[in-house]
């Protein structure tokens, strides 16, 4: 549950390609702890404000703070070593590693072992497996781990992913819509690991997502983006009444 | 039955170390036949041997780049000849020992890496490939040019080894000398290429952007890829600079830097042997084809390339473990993922900075 101190802030962020104005003025502050779903039709700009926070496209304007501290400007391994994590819509993983070799990856960097001279000459597939292996079960991925993780299926791609990022043991985790491409009873399911995971670990969660079900099942406040601003922020059950909100949801549909 | 048999051997494994049996039958064999040869070879191909071993470890030192790090260059040879250069320099210049002459030797290679390579690391693909290139031109050049410091287009003559290690034509000491250098050499390579610095880079090779959303600094690490592979290659150019007993431009020419490229194509690059394979093979396909016909070598070294290129993109090592390969999605075999559209990435380099993050 959320405390109430604020682990993530922006301010006027800001990113237009060309002269579309793909995120524009973003405020939004997320408390320790809370669960945070960022909804918006497509091309409202969830991505592109996943990629400014993460220092992945420079931002035009604004600010963005982490646990007290200014992190845009900042290389996307910066961002990350400041205790953020991301997944992205598009499952992006090590592919011809093993699914165990892309946690151990993640280990082995969060543990700066990866450039640490001393273990330049340390058998890499040793080092720690176990964690690694320990991080797939958590995931319900154990039994693909000496799988190439190009040939998981989709689903398991987004479950790896989410190992990877929890490797770094982030306190906050964006997630770009963690269950797209997935069964109708397969996304709850993933969703409710997620949940059980930030819940357990105390991790901070922010994520988009298409899927209203788990939107409402999971997400405690709601923002609602359309056409690079927030459109609304609130509980669930007041997004759900907003007559902006749905003029925005209906008018993509209708 | 003849399968079983095989798998009960190869999954031997000896006990504490655990490593398979027929892996360590076989490197006793390679050892012991490598410890004899000289005795029973002909000069011939005792000289051929050690080419052999320097281009074996030529072709090492650029897999750590091309087939663990993704970073394809066309200018090897700069550091090789960096290597034998500073080597040849120290010796005959700054009058230090051989011996000394040669440890030092690879540290201007890796320092050549360390400036050349800051810059190539920023660089993607095709673009890494044309700097790495143009910077052995700007190497071969300014050997070819400076004529008082390195003797311009007829180098530099009578680098030749300590008594102990030389005798001519060439000494049976040099051989031994250059097997142990290789072996050492390929053995850190072999411990580096498996370590956590190892995996990280193969990471990268996999995918830069996530690679640098899991807090690598993806430059930064490509950049220590290429010290070492820059560093290593040093030290093939200065083992053979006292082999050859001279030194040329040529150390650092477009052929140079081809050589360790069709080595590792051919051998295959995703396996660590594999350049060891291509070397071989190309120095045998050299041997009978090359000395005969020296105008039609390159076509024939082309075509053959072309060959194995087609039918085992993978390289000999590639074809030799194609069974278990098939399962893997090098290939494009069936029922494996393709990359979705907008993962891709370049084989090279990350698609970090410059504000161009995909999505
Ligand atoms: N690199 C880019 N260059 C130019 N335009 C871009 C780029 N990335 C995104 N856009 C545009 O910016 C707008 C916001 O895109 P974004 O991907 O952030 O939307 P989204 O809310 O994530 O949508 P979806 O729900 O479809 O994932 C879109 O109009 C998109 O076409
Ligand atoms: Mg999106």
């Amino acid at each position: 549950m959320a405390g109430d101190k604020v682990i993530f802030a922006c301010k006027g962020l800001s990113k237009a390609f060309g002269g579309l104005r793909a995120v524009d003025g973003v405020d939004l502050e997320v408390r320790e702890g809370e669960l945070r779903a960022l909804i918006g039709p497509n091309g409202a700009g969830k991505s592109t404000f996943f990629n400014l926070v993460t220092g992945q496209l420079r931002r035009d304007r604004g600010e963005v703070y982490f646990n007290g501290h200014r992190i845009d400007g900042l290389a996307p391994y910066q961002v990350m070593r400041k205790g953020i994590a991301r997944t992205f819509q598009i499952t992006s993983t090590f592919r011809r590693l093993t699914a165990l070799e892309n946690v151990q990856v993640a280990l082995f960097v969060h543990h700066q072992r990866h450039l640490n001279p001393l273990a330049l000459f340390v058998p890499g597939h040793k080092s720690m497996a176990e964690q690694a292996l320990h991080l797939l079960e958590q995931v319900g991925l154990a039994d693909s781990a000496h799988k190439p993780a190009g040939v998981l299926s989709y689903g398991d791609q987004k479950r790896l992913e989410l190992a990877i990022a929890l490797a770094s043991e982030p306190r906050l985790l964006l997630l770009d819509e963690p269950t797209a491409g997935m069964a109708p009873t397969e996304r709850r399911e993933a969703m409710a690991l997620i949940a059980r995971i930030a819940r357990e670990r105390g991790l901070t969660l922010l994520f988009t997502e298409h899927d209203m079900d788990v939107v409402f099942g999971y997400a405690e406040r709601i923002t609602v983006m359309h056409q690079g601003k927030v459109l609304v922020e609130g509980l669930p059950e007041e997004v759900r009444a907003s007559p902006e909100v749905q003029r925005v949801y209906l008018g993509e549909h209708g | 039955m003849q399968g079983a048999l095989r798998k009960g051997l190869v999954g031997w494994r000896v006990p504490v170390v655990g490593v398979s049996v027929l892996a360590v039958v076989g490197w006793v064999l390679f050892l012991g036949a490598s410890l004899v040869f000289p005795k029973l070879a002909p000069v011939f191909w005792v000289q051929f041997a050690i080419d052999l071993f320097v281009l074996t470890l030529f072709g090492l030192s650029l897999n750590l780049l091309m087939g663990y790090g993704g970073m394809v260059s066309f200018g090897h040879a700069a550091y090789y000849a960096l290597g034998a250069y500073a080597s040849a320099l120290l010796v005959k210049k700054a009058g230090l020992p051989m011996p000394l002459a040669f440890v030092l030797g690879p540290f201007f290679a890796a320092g050549g890496a360390m400036v050349f390579g800051f810059f190539a690391v920023r660089l993607t693909a095709i673009y890494f490939a044309m700097l790495t290139l143009a910077f052995s031109q700007i190497v071969f050049a300014v050997v070819f040019k400076w004529t008082k410091f390195t003797g311009g287009d007829d180098g530099i003559q009578g680098v030749w080894p300590i008594k102990a290690l030389a005798a001519p034509p060439v000494s049976d000491n040099y051989y031994y000398f250059s097997l142990g250098v290789v072996l050492v050499c390929a053995l850190l390579l072999y411990l580096i290429v498996n370590s956590p610095f190892g995996y990280t880079l193969r990471a990268i090779r996999e995918n830069p952007r996530r690679a640098e959303m899991a807090g690598v600094n993806v430059r930064l690490h490509q950049w220590v890829a290429f010290v070492i592979a820059g560093f290593f290659a040093g030290v093939a150019g200065s083992l053979f600079v006292f082999f050859q007993g001279s030194v040329n431009p040529d150390y650092a020419g477009v052929a140079r830097s081809t050589d360790p490229l069709i080595v590792a194509l051919l051998g295959g690059m995703h396996n660590y042997l594999g350049p060891a394979v291509g070397a071989l093979l190309y120095k045998i396909i050299f041997f009978y084809v090359g000395r005969q016909f020296p105008f039609l070598w390159q076509l024939i070294v082309g075509i053959i390339l072309l060959g194995v290129i087609l039918l085992f993109p993978g390289g000999i090592m590639g074809a030799i473990t194609e069974r278990r390969w098939r399962r893997l999605p090098f290939g494009r075999r069936k029922g494996v993922p393709t990359v979705a559209p907008g993962e891709v990435e370049t084989p090279t380099g990350s698609s970090v900075g410059g504000g161009n993050g995909g999505r």
